[in-house]
């Protein structure tokens, strides 16, 4: 069904100037934090987004919230779904296996450290040198973009951006406008032959 | 000075060639491709630190840059135990080195400036514009200062030299519109760029270097301490004052009235570094006589501060009446130019308030044309005044900006509000100061201490 199709961030390349507020933005949208300073920050800067440069061209880079989402169909603890629209990774089942990094055509997924009030949590992990012992390693989360469903405007890279680089695409009402215009395209176009 | 330090920087590294530091810089001092690291002309800098405060280019965790991030924290004057991401624009600090003479046997004398009480709580994760000069001075006293006294002593001081110089210029017909000398981005942009009209600023010293002067006579005569003995600094929500603090007119017998400034963030790194859990420290006043201040003096640090203070006490010195309301609304305000009358006995004073350098030309333009039609005139560099300063805590969010600094200003204005002394020439260690010491304002003594002369710069 066209109609139930996901929403998904998109950037225009020529807009975008590489700024990186998106990332910041999208950032403290996901912060437990109220810390609106970067001398208050307890956790550093977390985004889900990824701002790519290259030579050629300059543009963040995230989840398209896919149909048939790779990551979730290879989740192997069903930590990934869809909710509201939107593809979501439950934090707390993610074990941190990668698969669904793996999975990614677009790579819009980053192994994450958790954070608790302002501290990592750790997690016991098996020392190489010694198999009887345990170390500690930070505990990590498959994050992704979440279309920022828990937030009241909406996603907080598009309302950051000061270029207006960054929309909420819609696609079936995407189709529908460029159906309209096409069709009063043609309709311009068969009046010059009249 | 030869060789202009360069204060304000951008790492190459971090830098992602977005230009909104361009966008924000108000003498085109930023350079560089679009899409490519750019740089900081120093020579052309006014070392406002507005770029600072707008950059967003920062280093990743996930991507971590060439150089190591404790190659960066020493290079930028941080401590290595500093956890904030560092951004492409920034400041080289000083904290490190007032740590390090803090450790001395040096008699350590600190001031604060008024907009740093109403944004460092900020930093530890306190509201918007929390008011805490209490907690402040306790940290600073903890850090290992000495004497903890405050720019706002000296702000008011400064009411009284420039009011009585303002009031010298006019029944003498003298060089006139005065302009204000507190923000040292605006006079090293006059300096630079309008020499011809140096004799229209004030010869005061800023309140930073009218407290470092005396920190080293008056202060150190009370201590019983030698000049030599006393280590000055200042903390300050500017960036350009590092720069004021090192200017040659700056010091008197080869001793600089300031020896160091750090910034409101600095001095958040210095409380950090030192394991001093800020929000929960107590309420703590001032040192006596140099920490003494009033409700004008605070002002200082929004736009329309000085005018406002200046005017509460020019209007008692003419007229020897108190001024019918002491909320003097018509010089409040924000980013932008606006003027106002004041009438004081049969006299009208046209006043005129500039928030943001870029604005200043225009009356410049006509101050060197002749047609000016104006006394008194404030100019702070930053968009809000000092609240808004480079080296404030760094909000995030542009779009947080705004909210921010408002909060900040109402913090200054109730401050003001709620102060029992609310007019510089009541403030009773200033006037103790001047019959112990100091003489009688534009006196002997206070032109040697708090004037000085400025010079033009080629960019």
């Amino acid at each position: 069904m066209s109609s139930s199709l996901s929403n998904f961030i998109a950037a225009d390349s020529e807009k975008c100037i590489g700024c990186k507020l998106c990332e910041i933005a999208c950032s403290q949208a996901h912060s437990e934090s109220t810390a609106f300073t970067v001398g208050a920050l307890t956790s550093p800067i977390l985004p889900r987004l990824y701002v790519v440069q290259t030579p050629e061209i300059t543009v963040p880079v995230q989840c398209r919230h896919c149909e048939d989402a790779p990551c979730a169909n290879c989740c192997p603890v069903s930590a990934i779904s869809r909710k509201n629209g939107a593809i979501i990774v439950e934090k707390k089942l993610c074990v941190g296996c990668k698969t669904c990094m793996l999975a990614c055509p677009f790579g819009a997924i980053e192994l994450l450290p958790v954070y608790e009030n302002g501290k990592p949590i750790m997690q016991p992990v098996l020392c190489e040198e010694n198999e009887s012992s345990v170390d500690e390693a930070p505990m990590l989360f498959a994050g992704k973009c979440d279309l920022c469903t828990d937030r009241a405007k909406g996603p907080a890279c598009v309302e950051i951006c000061p270029e207006k680089a960054l929309s909420l695409i819609d696609p079936a009402r995407m189709k529908r406008d460029r159906n309209i215009k096409a069709a009063m395209s043609f309709l311009n176009t068969s009046q010059n032959f009249s | 000075m030869t060789k202009v330090r360069e204060l304000i920087k951008i790492d190459p590294e971090l830098c992602t060639g977005c230009e909104r530091c361009k966008d924000v810089c108000p003498v085109n001092a930023i350079f560089g491709k679009k899409g490519e690291p750019h740089r900081v002309e120093s020579s052309r800098c006014v070392f406002c630190g507005q770029c600072v405060q707008t950059c967003s280019g920062y280093s990743s965790v996930l991507d971590e840059p060439e150089t190591p991030r404790a190659d960066k924290l020493r290079e930028r004057g941080m401590f290595e135990s500093t956890t904030e991401p560092l951004f492409a624009a920034y400041c080289a600090g000083d904290a490190l080195e007032v740590a390090a003479a803090l450790k001395t046997d040096k008699f350590s004398m600190v001031q604060c400036a008024p907009s740093v009480r109403v944004a460092i709580g900020e930093d530890f994760g306190m509201p918007a514009g929390s008011l805490t000069p209490g907690k402040m001075a306790a940290a600073l006293r903890r850090i290992g200062f000495s004497r903890v006294y405050d720019t706002n002593f000296a702000a008011d001081l400064t009411i009284m030299e420039e009011g009585h110089e303002l009031l010298a210029r006019i029944s003498t017909d003298a060089t006139l519109p005065m302009f204000t000398s507190c923000c040292p981005a605006w006079v090293r942009f006059m300096e630079q760029h309008y020499s011809d009209l140096l004799p229209h600023l004030s010869s005061c010293k800023s309140p930073q270097q009218m407290s470092g002067a005396l920190f080293k006579t008056y202060g150190a005569d009370i201590d019983g301490k030698a000049r030599e003995e006393i280590y000055s600094v200042a903390v300050m929500p500017c960036t350009c004052k590092k720069y004021e603090s090192a200017r040659p007119e700056m010091s008197m017998d080869g001793y600089r009235d300031v020896d160091a400034v750090i910034t409101t963030r600095e001095l958040a790194y210095l409380i950090r570094e030192a394991g001093i859990d800020f929000t929960s420290l107590p309420d703590e006043d001032f040192d006596r006589p140099l920490g003494t201040y009033t409700g004008a003096g605070n002002i200082f640090g929004v736009t329309g501060g000085v005018m406002e203070a200046a005017l509460r006490t020019a209007y008692e010195l003419v007229s020897g009446e108190p001024v019918p309301d002491t909320d003097l609304l018509f010089v409040r305000g924000g980013e932008g130019t606006r003027t106002a009358f004041i009438t004081i006995e049969d006299k009208t004073f046209k006043v005129a308030v500039v928030a943001g350098l870029k604005y200043v030309a225009p009356l410049l333009e006509k101050v060197r044309a002749g047609e000016a039609d104006v006394d008194f005139v404030e100019v702070m560099c930053c968009p809000s005044g000092c609240i808004s300063g480079g080296g404030q805590p760094k909000v995030l969010l542009p779009t947080e900006r705004d909210e921010v600094y408002m909060c900040r200003r109402k913090s200054i204005y109730s401050h003001d509000k709620d102060s029992k002394i609310r007019k510089s020439h009541e403030n009773p260690d200033v006037q103790k100061a001047y019959a112990d010491f100091l003489g009688e304002p534009l006196g002997h003594t206070s032109h040697k201490l708090l004037h000085t002369t400025y010079t033009k710069r080629d960019i």
